[in-house]
């Protein structure tokens, strides 16, 4: 009887892990194990073809803050994280904000807002590159400006946040506005009984109450604007004079243009590490905030 | 309800209110109002920075449809995210059923394992990726294309809430009334689940239809590219075509757009709890 439970319990147990084998497949050999290799190697010379050649300490470390062009897109991407990340929380709260009450005809704005979803990288990247291709542009002459568009440094850069902007809209403001219309109305009427209206009732009730939402759409904002690196290939190519060389475009080039191995490990095990602190922080808040 | 007094002091915000509301929708909707428009241009159109065209010219189309890669391109991008959506949803399925319905040893170390993928940003990893996807000799491939993509924790944890509330009382009877796990997956779980399961594939299809990245680092061949990476290089930007390559925007971004439009409600009644 016993050892029929056992190999029962055993059996079991296969079981399981025949339906996990795909999971962990795909898990162990594209997550762990480059994650694994790329911190290993990243303390190791490694030459071109892979082949180990030694111990390295910190040099790949030191070689990558002694590099102009990483200092320069450590800077790149710490203004566009400081002017994105405000920008889109701002943006994209206003949006929600503004029609958070559903009413007869709040379908039409409420379509709009959400469109940006169905709109891939690569055509907000390219509808971008065009809109404010330069001096002689669409907008400009719409609007009867002179903004040069992706032709100077600080235009490029101001252009990045608008793309930045539109890549996370959609999402953004699906999660607020349905975080907005989960209050209880009850809560806003007794609010309202009170005397609150207008501001008072939005920033001491409402907002109160889709705090969680609003960060995480500040967490995945910060997440973007760390590991942008796709639009940068299509708007700019990191350019005008590397004003749009962020961090992981920089790790883009190194890896597959240069094909400098030491230092693209060495900030691959750079990010890792701090996608992980990020994401423990983040974690820790919510459990913390979950038990009170 | 008793009709409450608007004082001036709340008309002018309510009106101001509508003006700003009237100006950002404007504004984000003005990309793919312009990507339409512009489909419809004459090449001298661009160069006047005309924002509607002086006569709609559908030629952009039928010169889009027309290029020599269009359809493959199409081709590898519709095959490729379909298989990425069955083939994931399968795993994240398989793995949400057995957290959920079995006991085994080891489970919240393999749990604790798969979670920590969502740590991992895949970005940081593209080079050792790319080089065991080129040592596997997929470079060029479907496989090589969808290889990355084919499990997702955020995913899986979804599927897991859904199957807990179920209840482990429906799997015990199947499993007396002599029913196998494949037979009780797919002929009692995943009916009961639908919604999630509808929505992780269609999430996937949608993610994968649309990725840029990976897919250009992996091929290299015009005839492996997806539809994503060869708009971008479709030769029409540098001849000063730039309308072909509106138009080839208009036709991928479309369908999503009426997709979403039916989509929308679903999307609501899913995210808005009371």
């Amino acid at each position: 009887m016993r050892e029929k439970k056992t190999t029962k319990k055993y059996h079991s147990q296969n079981k399981a892990y025949l339906y996990l084998l795909p999971a962990i497949t795909v898990a162990a050999l594209f997550y762990w194990y480059p994650s694994l290799k790329s911190i290993v190697e990243s303390f190791l010379t490694v030459n071109q073809s892979g082949k180990i050649l030694g111990f390295a300490g910190l040099d790949n470390y030191r070689r990558l803050f002694s590099d102009p062009a990483f200092i320069n897109s450590l800077k790149v991407s710490l203004t566009f994280i400081a002017l994105f990340v405000p920008a889109n929380t701002f943006i994209t709260l206003l949006a929600a904000s503004l029609t958070r009450r559903p009413s007869r005809l709040s379908f039409i704005p409420e379509y709009i807002f959400f469109a940006p979803v169905a709109v891939s990288l690569s055509a907000y990247s390219l509808l971008m590159r065009d809109i404010f291709r330069g001096q002689a542009s669409v907008l400009n002459n719409l609007l009867g400006t002179t903004f040069s568009g992706i032709t100077s440094a600080a235009g490029a850069m101001a252009v990045l946040v608008v793309l930045g902007i539109f890549l996370d809209f959609g999402l953004d403001y699906i999660l607020l506005i349905c975080a907005f219309r989960s209050i209880d109305s009850s809560v806003v009427e007794a609010a309202r009984m009170d005397g609150a209206g207008g501001w008072r009732l939005y920033w001491l009730v409402e907002v109160p109450m889709i705090k969680d939402t609003v960060l995480v759409t500040v967490f995945l904002a910060l997440k973007d604007a760390i590991l942008i690196s796709a639009p940068i290939i299509i708007l700019t190519e990191g350019g005008p004079f590397r004003s749009t060389e962020t961090v992981m475009f920089y790790y883009y080039t190194e890896a597959f243009r240069s094909g400098n191995r030491g230092v693209q490990n060495a900030l691959a095990a750079l990010v890792l590490t701090l996608a992980a602190l990020i994401m423990t922080i983040y974690t820790t808040y919510k459990k913390i905030k979950e038990e009170r | 309800m008793k009709k409450v007094q608007r004082k001036p002091f709340d008309t002018f915000r309510f009106i101001m209110r509508k003006i700003l509301l009237v100006l950002l929708a404007a504004i984000v909707l003005f990309p793919v109002f312009y990507m339409i428009s512009s489909s419809l241009f004459s090449a001298s159109d661009f160069n006047n920075l005309r924002l509607l065209p002086s006569h709609p010219v559908w030629e952009n189309y039928t010169k889009a449809l027309n290029q020599k890669y269009f359809i493959r391109y199409m081709f590898n991008s519709i095959g490729t995210s379909l298989i990425t959506a069955f083939l994931r949803t399968a795993i994240v399925i398989l793995a949400a059923f057995a957290f959920t319905h079995l006991r085994f040893r080891g489970k919240s170390i393999v749990f604790a394992a798969l979670v920590l993928t969502l740590f991992i940003p895949q970005e940081a990893i593209l080079y050792q990726n790319y080089r065991t996807v080129a040592g596997m000799g997929l470079l060029d491939t479907w496989a090589g294309i969808i290889s990355t993509s084919l499990f997702s924790a955020a995913q899986m944890l979804l599927l897991m809430g859904s199957f807990k509330i179920q209840g482990k009382e429906i799997y015990d009877a199947a499993r007396i009334d002599g029913a196998s796990d494949p037979k009780y997956i797919l002929s009692i779980l995943i009916p009961l689940s639908g919604p999630a399961i509808l929505t992780v594939g269609i999430q996937t299809l949608i993610v994968s239809f649309n990725s840029y990245l990976w897919p250009l680092l992996v091929t290299n061949k015009n005839s492996s590219r997806t539809i994503q990476i060869g708009m971008t290089m479709l030769g029409f930007s540098e001849s000063g075509q730039l309308g072909p390559q509106m138009a080839t925007l208009v036709i991928v971004t479309v369908p999503f757009l009426l997709f979403l439009a039916l989509a929308k409600k679903k999307i609501e009644t899913t995210l808005i709890r009371r």
